[in-house]
């Protein structure tokens, strides 16, 4: 802990890493390294191997998505982020350190599951307050921060009431509140949108979009939707199936905020097009992998 | 207009199956009287029911014994299944060490160590039962364990992710979580704690004070007193009947703002 106490000057020294510094479209501060996955395996038990030699690096204040075919390991290696499960080979790094620091004031992590993973038994407020609960902070701040956390996702009058009373957008938005809670610098997201209809997915990635700006967030995001991970990050990663892999990474350099001007832009249709060729030759190394 | 009495659910759900039951009866009455069957081969229901009001105090005696065993052998049973699920989920080792003795006592008949238990335990109400709870334990047991295990595993990875410890993990996930197979365990285990004291009584044949309903049967059975016989039948079937109501009902009342089972969707 005095470790990383000792460390933490860190943050006034300039950048000077061997990757190439892209400029993200828009956004001010990409700094330092917030999350860094050097030539890391997963090799399941069973033999399968999710990843090989995957390499990223996520830098504070961005927001990258992982696209790819299923089976591409884009949820495993979004794991292994959240420091779920062990890398069979290689490292992962959390701000230049190891898991340990994780959970410390400036370096919380929270992740947002594919489907809402809400208790049933338990009312709203009393699902996003569990991270609260399980580090046992009580009191007025901790009610406040319930209540900043409801606001923003705007479920402010439904603390009340059930999961299951609320629709499938609002169970999301309740799992969103409950990540919130902890004031989180690093946000990583499996597909939480994948579930919903378009519409709702629209509004909750301009609402996502709408927070990461707020809580200066780096937010590291699946997806299996193109447009939804053109219209969100400053960086896409395009990742190959068996074995899983990074096989491209396409920046989206369009400027902050975006809204509907940018979904109908050429602009974009354009990085759509240059996302989907990418993808598409992810698939085709995976099928020819398979045969 | 409709009659509001047949449009309220509540209403229909007790009174259809009451009305079927008295159809039932009467038909019963009209055949025994047709046939002229005589009360010591199949009495008729109002035979049984003169029984119940002239043998009341007897039978109610035989309830109360039976019932004592019933419900110290339910709470018994729920107690200790309850904390040996607990035990099992803590580590694999214990369970796969156990269970397979849960089900050794489970599968054994019970009227074939009965006798061995009535020999070995002195008290005649605590022979009878553990006799009831070494069958009634098993559906506690194995529902709960089930249950502690059925947690979503997301669930269980943002646990590990808050860094929760196993209490926190215990109880704010798994105890939650396993609830609704707790309940429906109690179910079959009220139903098969009544069975067990039944069926140990008439093992034991325990008569004088300690006479339960089954010994009311024996007896009546020897005496060809067979409307006595259905009377005490008819209780039984009644405790039975009440003591899984009542578990219904509690499980509903635990579970009826979340779980599926205890929901009213309306189409």
């Amino acid at each position: 802990m005095t470790n990383a106490k000792a460390t933490r000057p860190e943050v006034v020294v300039p950048m000077t890493t061997e990757e190439e510094t892209r400029p993200a479209g828009g956004t001010p501060a990409v700094g330092r390294p917030v999350v860094s996955v050097r030539d890391v395996d997963k090799v399941y038990g069973n033999g399968t191997v999710a990843l090989k030699d995957v390499d990223l690096t996520v830098k504070e204040g961005e927001f990258i998505s992982l696209l790819g075919p299923s089976g591409c390991g884009k949820s495993t290696l979004l794991r292994l982020m959240a420091g779920l499960g062990e890398v069979s080979a290689g490292k992962v790094n959390w701000w230049e350190q190891d898991y340990s620091v994780v959970g410390e004031k400036g370096r919380k992590l929270a992740f947002v599951f594919q489907n809402a993973t809400l208790m049933p038994w338990a009312r709203v407020r009393k699902n996003v307050r569990l991270p609260l609960d399980l580090n046992r902070d009580k009191g007025d701040e901790a009610e406040q921060r319930i209540d900043q956390a409801l606001e923003m996702v705007g479920l402010s009058k439904f603390g009340d009431a059930y999961p299951r009373e609320l629709s499938g957008g609002m169970q999301m938005r309740v799992s969103i509140a409950r990540a919130m809670v902890t004031g989180p610098n690093l946000l990583l997201m499996d597909e939480p949108f994948g579930a919903l209809d378009e519409m709702t997915r629209n509004k909750l990635n301009d609402d996502l979009l709408r927070l990461w700006k707020d809580n200066g967030w780096t937010v590291v995001f699946v997806t299996h939707s193109v447009y939804e991970a053109v219209y969100l990050s400053n960086r896409v990663v395009v990742m190959a199936a068996r074995p899983g892999r990074v096989i491209d990474e396409v920046p989206i350099e369009a400027p902050y905020p975006r809204g509907q001007e940018f979904r109908v832009s050429t602009e974009f249709a354009g990085y759509c097009r240059r996302v989907s060729e990418a993808l598409e030759v992810a698939s085709q190394q995976g099928e020819e992998a398979a045969s | 207009m409709k009659s509001p009495l047949l449009e309220n659910e509540k209403f229909v759900q007790v009174a259809a199956p009451m009305f079927v039951g008295f159809l039932f009866l009467l038909l019963w009455e009209a055949i025994v009287r047709a046939n002229d069957i005589p009360p010591y081969i199949l009495p008729g229901p109002l035979e049984i029911g003169k029984a119940f009001v002239e043998d009341w105090g007897v039978l109610f005696h035989g309830l109360l014994m039976t019932l004592k065993v019933t419900l110290l052998a339910f709470g018994i049973s729920v107690l200790l299944g309850t904390a040996a699920s607990l035990l099992f989920v803590q580590s694999r080792w214990i369970e796969v060490s156990l269970f397979p003795y849960a089900v050794l006592m489970q599968v054994t008949p019970i009227v074939a160590i009965a006798p061995l238990i009535i020999i070995w335990v002195d008290d005649t109400t605590w022979a009878l039962t553990v006799c009831a709870v070494i069958i009634a334990i098993f559906p506690i047991i194995s529902n709960t364990t089930l249950g502690l295990r059925s947690v979503d595993p997301n669930l269980l990875n943002m646990f590990r992710m808050y860094r929760a410890g196993r209490l926190q993990q215990l109880v704010r996930l798994r105890i939650p979580s396993a609830l609704p197979y707790f309940f429906g365990g109690m179910r079959i285990s009220t139903g098969l704690a009544l069975i067990g004291a039944v069926v140990a009584e008439f093992v034991a044949g325990t008569g004088g004070t300690q006479a339960g309903l089954a010994y009311l049967i024996l007896q009546a059975g020897y005496n060809l007193d067979i409307p006595r016989m259905f009377a005490a039948l008819g209780l039984i079937t009644l405790t039975g009947i009440s003591l899984f109501a009542l578990m219904v009902w509690l499980s509903d009342l635990v579970l009826r703002n979340w779980h599926e089972s205890a929901l009213k969707v309306e189409q």
